[in-house]
């Protein structure tokens, strides 16, 4: 009988879930870095053929791309801004001990169970010009006299297409950051406050500094998030108005599944995997090391 | 037998059923319809009477959710399968014929009979580098409705000619104070295209191609720029087309005009149908159908689209196939178009054969809905877009979309928009040279 040593015994355990794995996530994701040096559309099967680079570079003269480019990194940037200020803020508050704390914490975490379809149809819905409850609520108030199309101006869409993006993925923040605040020793607070630190101090010189990878997680999940959005900008304005909205997610669907281009929509899939990492490693690099505690 | 014992056994007794399913070609002789799922039981219930009078044939009919028919369809033949009969959208046509998903018509018996009793412009969506490829299944054009009602209320008495016209009654609308905005568009980005503009441009007997299938968009008088000018100027000058257009889709748009929200909407002729439903529609009575207006007032034209049957490439069971392909797409054995016929009677979808124009059975129930004359005119003036017939349409049309948006948005000057959308034909071109 063969004797197995523990290391070959945990490899041969592990085998079958390392090749699913290999199967189901390394084999494609290699494999998409190979159609990306294709010329490879499914409208032409015959026309298929190694390109090399080519899809990469000629995305610096695609102005559809680099417009979607710019879209995105606003996008991203303004996501990322406001799911974290108010995350952090959201999650300072239920860290508080008051009446009802459960089951606002409970009702915090429901719009992070929607999916992102049901979240655009329901900001639709919400935001429509002619029967949108947005409209009913601002002219019963005598906010606005008559109703408004909100996704009619490029801007508008912009500003409200990220704000449904950040009412989707702001609970996951808030669990995160509470966590961690959760791990803050009382006694630091005590000891801050015996040293007559005011709120702004006890936040800066204590919250903070413990939040500091907690908020690392939340900033490159949440770029991440940002990156690939797509299902709710897609069913909230389909890219639009024009290209306000046309995030790179949005323009990469198109271009793989409705032009078949798969080539090309491999191509900027691989871009946004790269700058998502850049980012990311940026992310490590300034807050890793950071904050006044032991690890 | 013990417990471990059975257990094996019936998994293995389950498993390989299902094992042998996957396996088997999934023929069994039958023809395989596929088809977006527009009324499943309609289709079902029209193949039931085929395979009635056909005993021999079987006919195994999926319908596929249509958001994702081409793609659906796209997937099949790429992994070597894929229908007998299918339907195809004119815009999609000349990408499946080049990507081998389709076999010609041509040669086979009947078809030029068929192609000889339709409109032109139903011909020549279904025809391409001369050769045919599908037998017509529905068709309609773009028209003007109207709400007749509204117009009345404002003191106009005949719908507009001219795209002046147009906009000056919309103003009077507008200052009764009877609507805000009189005239919609749905001009929300869509997969299918955005006809409404297509129509705006043949109405004046302009194109976005010559017949060589070069960009005409930005020479110097082109339709489309006059087009474009008269649309951002009804949307930001005037502001009688409605701002929230851009969020429009044509179920929505159809469901603000049968609520009595539009004076003025672009819309296809079959519309009508159910705006004059009063079962569905407060403007039951009123919605009414007009030429498309243009920018002098006097020429005349509209676009068509066509939805057809094809034959699949790697059909085996092609007799069988032809056979189910002419009962849907051609003559029943008395020499009448059935199945057209059938789907005007029962849902008003419009039918690509000249003779049903004079047939007295349809010009009754027409006559329920919309003026006959009209409707018959839109289908002569009608004509197909060239630009279908390049493998790189689809990518056009929804840099046309985004383009109209920005009109609409006033993001872009008409020129500034007519030289970019020539700039992206021909990097398109390009790219799939």
């Amino acid at each position: 009988m063969i004797r197995l040593t523990d290391g070959r015994r945990a490899y041969l355990l592990n085998a079958p879930a390392l090749l699913v794995l290999l199967g189901l996530v390394a084999y494609p994701i290699g494999y998409s870095l190979w159609v990306s040096l294709h010329r490879q559309n499914l409208k032409r099967p015959r026309a298929t053929k190694f390109i090399g680079l080519d899809n990469y570079l000629s995305l610096w003269h695609d102005p559809a791309f680099l417009t979607s480019l710019r879209t995105t990194g606003f996008f991203v940037l303004l996501v990322v801004a406001m799911t974290v200020l108010l995350a952090m803020a959201l999650a300072l508050v239920l860290n508080e001990s008051f009446l009802g704390r459960g089951v606002l914490r409970s009702l915090a975490l429901l719009p992070w169970a929607m999916p992102g379809v049901v979240n655009g149809l329901m900001w639709r819905t919400i935001f429509d010009a002619k029967t949108g409850a947005l409209n009913g609520l601002l002219t019963g108030l005598g906010v606005i006299d008559s109703y408004q199309a909100w996704l009619s101006s490029p801007t508008g869409a912009f500003l409200l297409t990220a704000f449904a993006q950040v009412w989707n993925t702001l609970p996951f923040a808030v669990i995160l950051l509470l966590a961690g605040l959760s791990t803050i020793p009382a006694d630091l607070y005590d000891a801050a406050r015996v040293d007559r630190a005011g709120t702004l101090q006890r936040f800066s010189q204590v919250t903070l500094p413990w939040l500091l990878h907690p908020l690392l997680i939340v900033l490159i999940l949440e770029t991440m998030n940002a990156f690939k959005a797509f299902d709710t900008i897609y069913v909230l304005t389909g890219g639009g108005p024009g290209n306000a909205t046309n995030v790179i997610a949005v323009l990469n669907v198109r271009t793989a599944l409705t032009y078949t281009d798969f080539g090309l929509g491999s191509a900027y899939a691989w871009v946004i995997t790269l700058i998502t990492l850049v980012i990311s490693t940026g992310y490590v690099a300034a807050l890793y090391r950071r904050g006044s505690f032991e690890l | 037998m013990d417990r471990r014992r059975f257990l094996k056994t019936a998994s293995l007794g389950l498993a390989l059923p299902v094992l042998a399913a996957c396996g088997r070609a999934s023929r069994d002789g039958a023809v395989q319809l596929e088809g977006w799922d527009y009324e499943a039981q309609l289709v079902q219930q029209n193949v039931t009477r085929f395979t009635s009078m056909n005993p021999d044939v079987s006919v195994s009919y999926t319908p596929i959710t249509s958001a994702q028919f081409i793609q659906k369809l796209t997937a099949e033949f790429m992994g070597g399968g894929g229908p007998d009969v299918l339907y195809m959208y004119d815009d999609s046509l000349t990408s499946s014929v080049e990507a081998e998903y389709l076999q010609p018509l041509d040669g086979i018996a009947g078809v030029d009979e068929i192609y000889h009793a339709i409109y032109p412009s139903n011909a020549a969506a279904m025809t391409y580098q001369g050769k045919r490829y599908g037998l017509p299944y529905y068709t309609d054009m773009q028209s003007l409705v109207y709400n007749a009602k509204i117009l009345a209320q404002a003191g106009i008495s005949a719908p507009p000619k001219s795209l002046d016209e147009l906009e000056q009654q919309a103003i009077r609308i507008k200052q009764a104070g009877l609507l805000e905005y009189p005239i919609g568009v749905a001009a929300q980005l869509a997969d299918t295209a955005a006809l409404w503009l297509w129509a705006l441009v043949y109405a004046n007997g302009g194109d976005l191609f010559d017949d060589r299938l070069r960009p005409v968009m930005s020479a110097s008088g082109s339709a489309l720029t006059a087009v474009y000018e008269w649309v951002q100027r009804a949307s930001q000058r005037s502001r009688v087309l409605d701002p929230a257009s851009v969020q429009l889709l044509p179920v929505p748009m159809d469901n603000a005009v049968m609520a009595g929200r539009y004076a003025f909407v672009l819309a296809p002729r079959y519309a009508l149908r159910s705006y004059n439903d009063p079962a569905k529609s407060k403007a039951a009575g009123s919605a009414r159908l007009a030429m498309v207006p243009s920018l002098d007032g006097r020429t005349e034209g509209t676009v068509s689209s066509t939805r057809m049957y094809c034959l699949g490439a790697n059909t085996e069971v092609k007799d069988k196939a032809v056979r189910l392909l002419k009962y849907l797409g051609g003559f029943d054995a008395d020499g009448s178009p059935y199945t057209a016929k059938f789907w005007f009677q029962k849902r008003g979808l419009g039918f690509a054969y000249t003779q049903l124009a004079g047939d007295p059975e349809i010009m009754r129930q027409l006559r329920t809905f919309a003026d006959p004359e009209v409707y018959a005119h839109l289908a002569q003036v009608a004509r197909a877009r060239k630009a279908t017939a390049v493998a790189w349409y689809a990518e056009f049309e929804a840099t046309l979309q985004q383009t109209t948006q920005q009109i609409l948005t006033g993001a872009v000057t008409p020129t500034a928009a007519v030289a970019g959308l020539d700039a992206a034909a021909g990097s398109l071109a390009k790219r799939y040279e």
